[in-house]
């Protein structure tokens, strides 16, 4: 054991070594290498005799702003490449009468997808609450579903941030235990893990608990409580990042003031609302985004759906792209209300 | 008397704890739940293992349920070879490395000016960015893989690298907004006094805002490289089969083998050799080992370092 450790502690004061050669290489050599690259290029392109000019006639607020759009002009140049057509397009197709892709075959033979867009209007929405009441219900079951992971997660990872916060011994081991999700958290990995039965532990959802809680209570209500059972091993997994955040934030929390309030006669629980809570609200605001944009984009009825509906041969492109926008809708009716509930239970408590 | 008294008082002081600590009781339970939560998060891992060194009879057999009754290591090597491991490693490494350096490049700068600096619509370049951080990943997909393919960067890794360099590659949002939050609480006295004594902006940026965030790169390089790593349907459509990462060989992996270890052969080998769980649990272990490794090494910044990592904000 004690050589494990030993040789774990030469990697750890290795890699030290090589980090340390590392920033002192970046904050002497690189900075250097990159302003003298600069001058180089600026003094044979005439943009340092320019820039020279431009110095002495800009005001100090019209500099900033020059270089702040020059640092995210990266950004700019990305939307305009990569994000402004399809987010325009896919408008457009919502709101077309009919939307179809050809395979057009160009004069050296080269084949290019492209699109033919006609009529405009709301035809593609009435199509899906006229015509198609499955969707209707998937769009609705989707709004519930989301609506009640949301809140639960945040609960769920405040109570765990709160767990982790506490000074245990041995707390670094399960803080590191409990940030796992994180890393197997993306990609096809859950589905794939629940594919596979590794999600729900066995016993939760076994017939012996459901036959014990069936002799109670009547059947609808133990099939609810299975169902949240095993919703809450699904949301313990949905809860890393958030824990991670909320944790950094009582982190940050000042001591003081819990001594002081205690002095006061403050009790835990009156501890908790009127100082941990307000602190915390920013990242909640933060966390309910987070959450709400990666549930809705990681297999819900309604994605189903959309990825059927896609195919030309079924209803095409523009109907789902119409589908979307009411995924969007409703992960943006998410996040508003819950944004302001939180607000006024906030005020409530100031 | 008094001593049994003060004898009560210490042992219920132990049981119930003291104003602010919590006693033995309470500890018992915290610890409870702990132990209960991490075993939830270790259960799948654990069960991946402990699958993956058993035999097909230990499979069958369902009094065996974590310890296999002889440990099998023929999976793993099977498994290796179906996923043709070094080679898929080198891509998966490839596509995990350059793209998340690009990435974080990018959304440093990005975040930095958005942070640093006042300009005009600014607020409306804020707004676009949550925005698009909230449109559904389905809506995009079609119509950027027509964009990518009318820049010919489909096929190569070019389809990850650029939108990273501009700031739209896998969730990046995400990281621009932490750096961003993490730049703003740089203190605006230090960069101004920079100024004075003569700095130009990169200058303060690579010798002031970059040393002082250290762990915000590292946070979202564990990040970005884990979700570039297991990401499949984007890099299915984008690399078009010319760069095979572990977990796209993964996703593929009942059909490969099926091919490289045919079951045609009647006897009592074949049964052996027939696709089971634990050769599929080793190939997901190998394919999250080394995910796994690295989050061994980086966690101690990233848990730690949590409180300075400026996602709290201010």
């Amino acid at each position: 054991m004690k050589k494990i450790k030993a040789f774990f502690q030469k990697i750890g004061d290795f890699l030290k070594k090589i980090w340390i050669i590392i920033s002192e290489f970046i904050r002497c050599k690189l900075a250097v290498w990159i302003g003298k690259g600069l001058k180089f290029i600026g003094k044979y392109t005439g943009i340092s005799w320019l820039a020279a000019k431009y110095r002495k006639n800009v005001s100090n607020k019209h500099k900033k702003a020059i270089a702040g759009y020059l640092f995210i002009g990266l950004w700019i140049i990305g939307f305009v490449l990569f994000a402004a057509r399809p987010v325009v397009q896919s408008i457009r197709m919502a709101t077309s009468d009919y939307a179809e892709t050809r395979v057009v075959v160009g004069e050296e033979g080269d084949s290019s997808v492209k699109f033919f867009i006609g009529g405009f209007g709301i035809s593609q929405f009435k199509q899906i609450f006229k015509d198609n009441p499955d969707d209707v219900e998937a769009i609705v079951s989707t709004l519930v579903d989301i609506a009640v992971v949301v809140p639960l997660v945040l609960i769920f990872s405040l109570l765990l941030a709160l767990l982790l916060h506490r000074k245990l011994k041995g707390i670094k081991i399960f803080r590191m235990i409990f940030f796992i999700p994180v890393i197997l958290l993306s990609g096809n990995l859950l589905g794939y893990f629940n594919s596979y039965d590794l999600l729900t532990v066995s016993t939760l959802q076994s017939s012996e608990l459901q036959g014990m809680l069936a002799f109670y209570l009547p059947e609808e209500v133990v099939d609810v409580i299975i169902n949240v059972f095993g919703k809450i091993i699904l949301i313990l997994w949905f809860s890393g990042v958030q824990t991670l955040v909320f944790l950094a934030g009582l982190q940050k929390d000042n001591n003081a003031i819990y001594e002081a309030a205690s002095i006061d006669g403050a009790n835990k629980w009156e501890m908790f609302w009127k100082i941990t809570f307000p602190t915390l609200m920013p990242l909640i605001n933060i966390n309910i985004i987070y959450t709400t944009v990666i549930y809705a984009n990681t297999g819900n009825e309604l994605t189903r759906i959309i990825s059927e509906r896609i195919a030309p041969a079924t209803y095409g492109r523009d109907y789902a792209s119409a589908l979307s926008w009411m995924l969007f809708g409703i992960e943006i009716v998410v996040i508003f209300v819950y944004v302001l509930i939180f607000k006024l239970a906030n005020r409530k408590y100031k | 008397m008094e001593n049994t008294f003060k004898k009560k008082k210490t042992f219920k002081k132990f049981l119930l704890g003291e104003r602010g600590e919590s006693g033995f009781v309470g500890k018992f339970f915290i610890y409870l739940l702990l132990i209960g939560i991490s075993f939830i998060f270790m259960y799948p891992i654990l069960k991946m293992i402990s699958k993956s060194f058993m035999g097909l009879e230990d499979l069958m057999d369902p009094t065996v349920i974590w310890i296999p009754t002889r440990f099998v290591f023929g999976n793993y090597q099977k498994a290796s070879e179906v996923l043709n491991f070094w080679k898929s490693l080198g891509d998966s490494l490839k596509v995990g490395i350059l793209p998340t350096l690009c990435a974080v490049i990018s959304s440093s700068l990005i975040g930095y000016g958005f942070a640093h600096f006042e300009f005009p619509g600014k607020k409306i370049w804020m707004a676009l960015l949550v925005g698009i951080f909230l449109l559904p990943t389905m809506l995009m997909s079609i119509p950027t893989y027509v964009i990518f393919q009318k820049f010919h960067m489909l096929g190569s890794l070019k389809a990850y690298i650029y939108p990273a360099l501009t700031g739209f590659g896998l969730r990046q949002s995400v990281f621009i907004l932490i750096f961003y939050q993490f730049f703003k609480v740089i203190p605006h006295e230090l960069s101004e006094s920079a100024e004075i004594d003569g700095a130009s902006e990169v200058g303060i940026f690579v010798r002031i805002a970059i040393p002082m965030s250290v762990p915000a790169f590292i946070i979202c390089i564990l990040y970005s490289f884990v979700w570039y790593w297991n990401e499949t349907v984007l890099a299915t459509t984008y690399f078009q089969g010319n760069i095979t990462t572990l977990q796209m060989a993964l996703s593929s992996f009942e059909h490969m083998y099926s091919q490289l270890f045919p079951s045609g052969s009647i006897g009592i080998g074949s049964a052996a050799e027939s696709f089971n769980q634990g050769v599929l649990f080793a190939g997901t272990m190998l394919t999250i080992l080394p995910l796994l490794l690295l989050y061994a090494f980086t966690q101690k910044w990233f848990v730690e370092s949590a409180d300075r990592s400026g996602i709290a904000g201010e």
